[in-house]
């Protein structure tokens, strides 16, 4: 259903919108770049969540994996090109071109959907979820332990100049004039790029008979079936769908660091990605941009409660307090307002028993 | 087995030990009206879910067609022109009557994903002509003014209406209707009641389980009983009026 | 192999009595219960902090000294410890939303929340330190086919123990009757006079007490840290699922198994210098057993899917 400017929508913009400016507010000295740094996160988790939201909105498929998901994309991208990796750093010189290697790297991302998909998507709720969260887990292992294709704990370097190169003349006058990084705002823009595409396409999609026939299979299996409708291939579809979309995630998220290895895709990624797109609305295709800036916004003041809290805080306690802050935003959202900011209340899977 | 549209053989399911079906030989002919009746537990849902896929059986053969179908999957039976109905009546409740239709009606290659994509002028005539299709149909079943409501706010009587025309807008060969009249007022079970009788005489075959006997003995060619899961009785409805057999497995005959 | 065969029962007694925890709360509530871990964590944290040396360096950024008390009744103390916080999270958390007619998909997402902001309170609190019970080392003795200490054999002993005593409570007295009949259905059983709020708030008590000893055997084989539950809860989901859902012996059964599966699992030949691997090797069994058998070992042919 298309979504017209609601109460809802404007609600969503002006608390966005408040955000921002509390950044601003906040950080007197350096907000841009504070704010460039904010809205690349954002850009990449929001992306993701889209996907997920794909998989758990659109289709109620309970994926605690996603994280593995961003992490084939990844790393079949990056090893695809020309990188360094490993202990010794070995370089690889030759690789494919940045473009053919993304699309083989979404492709793969999909293709892992369908390997998990397969045997996993007939199984109920909450089997599903233990079953994607063992397989991105299985899936971090293999990637720690298979070290000479994948760098293993010592990861994967030099690589970025693939994505780098591209990076127009705007881009890095603009960066001047503003002292922010100019690579990590090509990524902000490929980013927030990627998001705009992403969504015509799901829209489009949304009203089409494919879209309408897997709202069929969301709402009832078993009459779908009687109409002579697969409904375990439409599901399957919107997995490798979702799971394709994380893996473009995934590849702008390595392309932020500059480096990549084992502690990247882990289960906390995961989780950040659901509160996101719980808060921005289940259902909604556009939720998880206003969710994922408003998240962003949180996390990163949040370190400023740390510091409230513990004088000279070091890294532990800071990680400790922004991930009690999202156990805590995952759970009160679920009970309060499971709907978020752009879901509808009608659209709820959540009453499933 | 010539023209037996449907035929089963030595059929049997159970439940933890609980017999539900054990029926020796029964088979349907094309263009036939019969009603499925029993007490209640006699086995009639699940031997629907059985010839519809919905379930597996423990033993026998199943054909449809004159193909085996025992075991298969339930889309794949449909496919084959084999509507059915579902006692706790499902519609898209999330969806608008207009979509329910629509998607019901829809070819699988419509639904394609890459079809779904390019959006090509052919999928956009076939998607009109479906419209097309469809309001012909809310309008045969009086629900054309809920057409962009949502299923979930529909009364149990439209549903009811809903899933029959959801049921009937791919022009199946086959149609299975699990309780079609139950918690329905007396008018509109009238209407429904001929509805199915048009359909039966378009040539559509139909099985139908209803605890309504009034309405069975009605408009049925053949009445079939099952109790505890057995065939007892299976003829015209006069012969099953009379069937003692019929009447000490009922304790007294229903009136709706 | 045989050698590891030691290390996996020790594994496996502590994922079985978590696993039995976990199928208890699983079959009357039908909950999932992502924040199973942090209760496990709990019982060891607790009993650290009761047992440790007055004044010693433990917890709580030295603002709160440990207690110093006799470790056995800090062990004691813990369980309880535990037992009331399960209790709490019933009463405060999940009876509100169980009224509330919240859906089991949202339930399990919140656990999912709950866990993670459990989790690190105690990285907060109890520190990212791996710290261990203040108990003597001990010598490996041989006993049959394996060598451990005399410790860890007590606790293996103690463990076979208490579910013994679970399983007989379970089948032969009228609560566990009760309990099995809530599991089976609210409705029936609230109208044949078992009130289902104090079933289930019992369940939740003692299925956190079972954690909480978990924990402690945890603990004593290996160290106290943080994250010890969340690094387990796969693997008890994991035992949960072999031995079969909603099935008690069938949790014990699994939890054995998969312990001895991953530490057996590290003497095959293709696990040659990854070592590490070793938990996939039961992630993987899992998922085999959800696709092929998904009602385990023990347990019935409910719907799966």
């Amino acid at each position: 259903m298309t979504e017209k400017i609601s109460k809802r929508v404007i609600f969503a913009f002006v608390i966005t919108s408040l955000s921002i400016y509390l950044v601003f507010v906040l950080n007197p000295d350096g907000a841009l770049r504070i704010l460039l740094n904010l809205l690349t996160f954002a850009g990449i988790y929001g992306l993701s969540a889209i996907g997920l939201n794909v998989h758990f909105g659109w289709t109620g498929l309970l994926n605690f994996g996603h994280a593995s998901f961003m992490g084939v994309g990844a790393y079949v991208t990056l090893l695809l090109m020309p990188h360094a990796a490993g202990r010794e750093g070995e370089v690889t010189s030759t690789g494919l071109p940045f473009l053919v290697a993304l699309i083989i790297g979404i492709m793969s991302a999909a293709l892992f959907g369908l390997l998990l998909g397969l045997p996993a998507i007939r199984l109920r709720g909450d089997y599903l979820a233990i079953v994607t969260i063992a397989a991105a887990e299985i899936f971090r292992l293999l990637v720690r332990d298979l070290e000479s294709i994948t760098g293993g704990v010592y990861g994967i370097i030099n690589y970025t100049e693939n994505f780098q190169q591209y990076r127009p003349m705007f881009i890095d006058k603009f960066s001047e004039s503003n002292a922010f990084s100019p690579s990590q705002a090509w990524v902000c823009l490929a980013a927030w790029v990627s998001i705009l595409l992403t969504v015509l396409f799901l829209k489009r999609l949304n009203n089409s008979p494919w879209g309408r026939a897997l709202r069929a299979v969301r709402e009832d299996e078993d009459a779908v079936r009687a109409m002579g409708k697969n409904a375990v291939w439409l599901k399957l579809q919107s997995f490798m769908l979702g799971a394709g979309i994380a893996g473009l995630s995934g590849v702008l998220l390595a392309f932020n660091y500059g480096s990549l290895e084992t502690t990247v895709f882990v289960p906390l990624l995961t989780f950040y990605v659901w509160a996101i797109m719980i808060l921005g609305g289940v259902g909604s295709i556009t939720g998880p941009i206003f969710g994922s800036i408003l998240f962003w916004v949180i996390i990163s003041e949040t370190d400023r409660l740390a510091y409230l809290l513990f004088e000279n805080a070091n890294g532990q306690q800071l990680a400790g307090v922004r991930f009690l802050l999202v156990g805590l935003l995952i759970m009160l959202l679920m009970i309060f307002r499971p709907s978020g900011l752009l879901g509808k209340k009608e659209e709820l899977l959540l009453d499933v028993k | 087995m010539s023209n037996k549209l449907i035929s089963v053989s030595k059929l049997k399911k159970s439940f933890g030990g609980l017999k539900a079906v054990d029926v020796d030989e029964l088979s349907f002919e094309e263009g036939e009206l019969t009603s499925i009746i029993g007490p209640n537990g006699a086995g009639k849902t699940t031997f629907f879910d059985l010839i519809s896929g919905f379930q597996n059986s423990d033993s026998g053969e199943i054909y449809l067609k004159e193909k085996n179908i025992s075991n298969s999957q339930p889309y794949k039976i449909a496919r084959m022109g084999m509507v059915r109905t579902f006692q706790l009546t499902k519609v898209f409740d999330r969806m608008t009557v207009m979509e329910n239709l629509l998607f019901s009606g829809s070819d699988v290659s419509n639904e394609s994903f890459v079809k779904s994509i390019i959006k090509s002028r052919s999928q956009k005539s076939y998607e009109n002509d479906l419209k097309q299709k469809a309001s012909e149909i809310m309008d045969d079943l009086n629900i054309s003014h809920m057409s962009n409501a949502y299923a979930r706010e529909l009364s149990g009587g439209q549903k009811k209406l809903l899933e029959l025309a959801r049921s009937i807008i791919n022009e199946p060969e086959i149609l299975l209707l699990d309780e079609p009249l139950a918690g329905v007022n007396p008018k509109l079970a009238e209407d429904i009641l001929a509805l199915i009788k048009k359909l039966s005489d378009s040539g559509i075959t139909i099985l139908m389980v209803e605890h309504n006997i009034e309405a069975v003995m009605k408009i049925s060619n053949r009445i079939v009983v099952l109790a505890e899961g057995s065939l007892i009785a299976d003829g015209n409805p006069n012969q099953i009026r009379e069937d003692k057999n019929v009447i000490e497995a009922y304790l007294g005959k229903d009136d709706e | 192999m045989l050698d590891q065969l030691g290390n996996g029962l020790l594994l496996g007694i502590i994922i079985s009595v978590a696993s039995v925890a976990l199928s208890l709360l699983y079959g009357v509530t039908r909950i999932v219960n992502f924040a199973h871990g942090e209760i496990i964590a709990l019982g060891a944290i607790a009993t650290l902090f009761f047992s440790s040396p007055v004044d010693y360096r433990v917890l709580f950024l030295d603002k709160f000294s440990p207690l110093g008390l006799n470790f056995a009744f800090s062990c004691i103390l813990a369980i309880l410890v535990c037992g009331l916080f399960g209790g709490l999270l019933e009463v405060l958390l999940f009876r509100p939303l169980r009224k509330g007619e919240v859906g089991n998909i949202a339930v399990l997402v919140v656990t999912i929340g709950l866990s993670i902001f459990i989790r690190h309170l105690y990285l907060l609190f109890a520190t990212g330190r791996v710290q261990n019970f203040p108990l003597e080392l001990e010598r490996r003795q041989t006993y049959l086919f394996f060598d451990m200490t005399p410790r860890n054999f007590n606790v293996l002993i103690a463990g076979i123990v208490v579910m013994s005593i679970v399983g007989l409570l379970l089948t032969y007295t009228r609560l566990g009757k009760a309990m099995r009949a809530v599991r089976d259905s609210e409705e029936l059983s609230s109208i044949s006079g078992i009130n289902s709020d104090n079933i289930i708030l019992f369940t939740w008590i003692s299925s956190s007490m079972l954690a909480g000893l978990a924990g402690i055997f945890q603990a004593v084989i290996n160290d106290v840290r943080w994250n010890m539950g969340f690094l387990i809860l796969l693997l008890i989901f994991a035992g949960t699922v072999l031995g079969g859902i909603g099935t008690s012996f069938g949790a014990m059964v699994g939890g054995l198994l998969i312990g001895i599966l991953v530490q057996v699992s590290v003497g095959l030949p293709f696990m040659e210098g990854h070592t590490e691997a070793k938990n996939a090797v039961a992630l993987g069994i899992m998922i085999l057993i959800l696709l092929f058998r998904p009602q385990g070992i023990f347990g019935k042919k409910e719907r799966i899917s």
